[in-house]
């Protein structure tokens, strides 16, 4: 089957910016950050040092789930779920028994259930109850968002998750856009979700020392650090030509995939891996780079990440590095890890859809190694013709995903 | 109702399935209040926790009604002091 067209033909989003695609969209157009105290956690008695964090607030799970059945789901799952029905409805697609098996689901999560685990651990080694809760098994396993999603809705064709810490979702949408591509999937579901914050998690990013102890100020001299946010995002993509015959609203196309590793140090990013990844989605696309006006950058606001990606992007445009606009919504959703990717896809989406490039927020002043139009603290009204989104993972992996905008 | 290991398993069986407490009588079967399998793990556990017993899967398979399980727990109450050592459980697997 010869290459087909991958449209984007619905969006579905629970994050710290908004518990729906609207209210997530206003928040990243306005450029409104969701950081502050940390809420859902009291680390206190662990003396606890990261204060802030970017939540998704105000989620109830009984409005979602019925019978007990919020229980089952650990909260990573629960935004899964709730993300792939609002994409399902936003698509307006109809799920046919033939669509349903030839369907496929593709989602990314770095951690899994972290909240059902340590819950066992607590009974186990602080409460000393000897047991632990039943489901604490399939509620962890990372696999149990996409695994939710199939049977929440039926579909029934391949269903996988890809762990590859902070680029988990990037390269879960490029497997997704792929399967469709190729004609193995005539449907695919596909994003990420992460639900982080409990006090051990919290802790080991602690140990690391990259959290900023105020907020995240992406590619801003005084920057500090990441911020570590959470939430759900599921993008649907369809064969272009099957979306146009059904009259479906295209908001633009999946269109080129790039992944590489640095096979370099554990933390440490090069500039040569993310540059490789960005060419090879640029390649499978077929872009030119002077068609990109947008880039969502990793931009995780940490002394070490930002100058590099700064000098990759240079890298592969080169002079047309000065007209594109950069910007990390990280700075506003903060960081999710393995759902960044499907948040800034959704951001990215929506910029090549509404003509309005979402800001670096937090932006107070011009470092000399990052040197790029970051889009400081306003949103741009800009129609931009494509956009890349980056995601680049510990462990050295480089996961890139090109869109284009739908042709009107 | 005066039995209170009866409402004890029904306020546990309605926190379990989020259905109010009045909604379940002894009578009530399991099958048909949509109790599945997973759900049948969760309330042992729930129940191993509420009455500091444990529960052998044996006892688990023969439980159709919510007097069913009322009866079991009654009889594990007679039968064995509370039991809250480590390892104590039964498993689901």
């Amino acid at each position: 089957m010869a290459a087909r067209r991958v449209a984007i033909t619905g969006l579905g989003i629970i994050s710290p910016l908004g518990l729906n695609l609207a209210d997530t969209w206003n928040a990243l157009r306005e450029g409104r950050p969701a950081i502050g105290p940390i809420k859902s956690v009291d680390g206190s008695k662990w003396g606890l040092k990261i204060q802030n964090g970017a939540e998704v607030r105000g989620f109830d799970p009984l409005k979602h789930f019925e019978g007990g059945k919020d229980a089952q789901l650990d909260r990573f799952a629960q935004f899964s779920v709730v993300a792939a029905r609002e994409a399902i409805r936003n698509s307006g697609i109809e799920l046919t028994s033939d669509l349903r098996e030839r369907s496929a689901i593709v989602c990314g999560s770095a951690v899994g259930g972290q909240a059902a685990i340590e819950a066992g651990f607590e009974d186990l080694y602080i409460q000393g109850r000897g047991r632990v809760h039943p489901l604490t098994i399939p509620k962890t396993m990372s696999n149990a968002g996409a695994s939710h999603i199939s049977m929440d809705l039926g579909l029934s064709g391949p269903v996988y998750t890809i762990s590859t810490a902070c680029s988990s979702a990037n390269h879960a949408i490029g497997q997704a856009f792929r399967l469709v591509r190729d004609g193995e999937a005539d449907f695919a579901v596909t994003g990420g979700s992460e639900a982080i914050f409990t006090v051990g998690m919290l802790k080991a990013w602690e140990a690391m020392r990259v959290i900023a102890p105020d907020t995240c100020r992406p590619f801003s001299k005084d920057r500090r650090g990441m911020i570590l946010g959470e939430g759900g995002a599921m993008l649907i993509l369809e064969p272009l030509d099957a979306a146009k015959a059904r009259g479906a609203k295209v908001y633009a196309e999946i269109c080129g995939f790039g992944m590489t590793s640095d096979a370099h140090h554990l933390t440490q990013p090069t500039v040569d891996g993310p540059a490789r990844a960005m060419r090879g989605a640029l390649r499978e696309a077929a872009l030119a780079p002077e068609t990109v006006g947008y880039i969502n950058a990793h931009g995780t606001g940490t002394p070490g990440n930002d100058p590099v990606e700064t000098r990759a992007i240079r890298a592969v445009f080169g002079a047309h590095a000065d007209k594109i606009g950069v910007s990390s919504t990280k700075s506003l959703h903060g960081h999710a890890l393995g759902a960044a990717g499907a948040l800034e896809a959704v951001a990215t989406v929506l910029a090549l859809h509404h003509g309005i490039l979402p800001p670096t927020a937090n932006y107070n002043e011009r470092d000399p190694e990052c040197d790029l139009d970051y889009i400081p603290n306003h949103s741009r009204a800009m129609q931009v013709e494509a956009a890349l989104s980056n995601s680049f993972a510990f462990g050295g992996l480089n996961a890139v995903v090109a869109f284009r905008a739908a042709q009107r | 109702m005066a039995d209170a290991v009866a409402e004890k398993v029904i306020a546990t069986l309605a926190s379990v399935k989020r259905v109010p407490a009045e909604k379940i009588t002894l009578d009530t079967n399991l099958q048909e209040m949509g109790i599945d399998s997973l759900d049948v793990f969760t309330l042992l556990f729930e129940l191993e926790n509420a009455f500091k017993i444990s529960i052998p899967d044996d006892d688990v398979r023969s439980i159709k009604t919510v007097n069913d399980i009322v009866e079991g727990v009654k009889k594990l109450l007679a039968t064995a002091p509370p039991n809250t050592s480590v390892g104590s459980t039964s498993t689901a697997d």
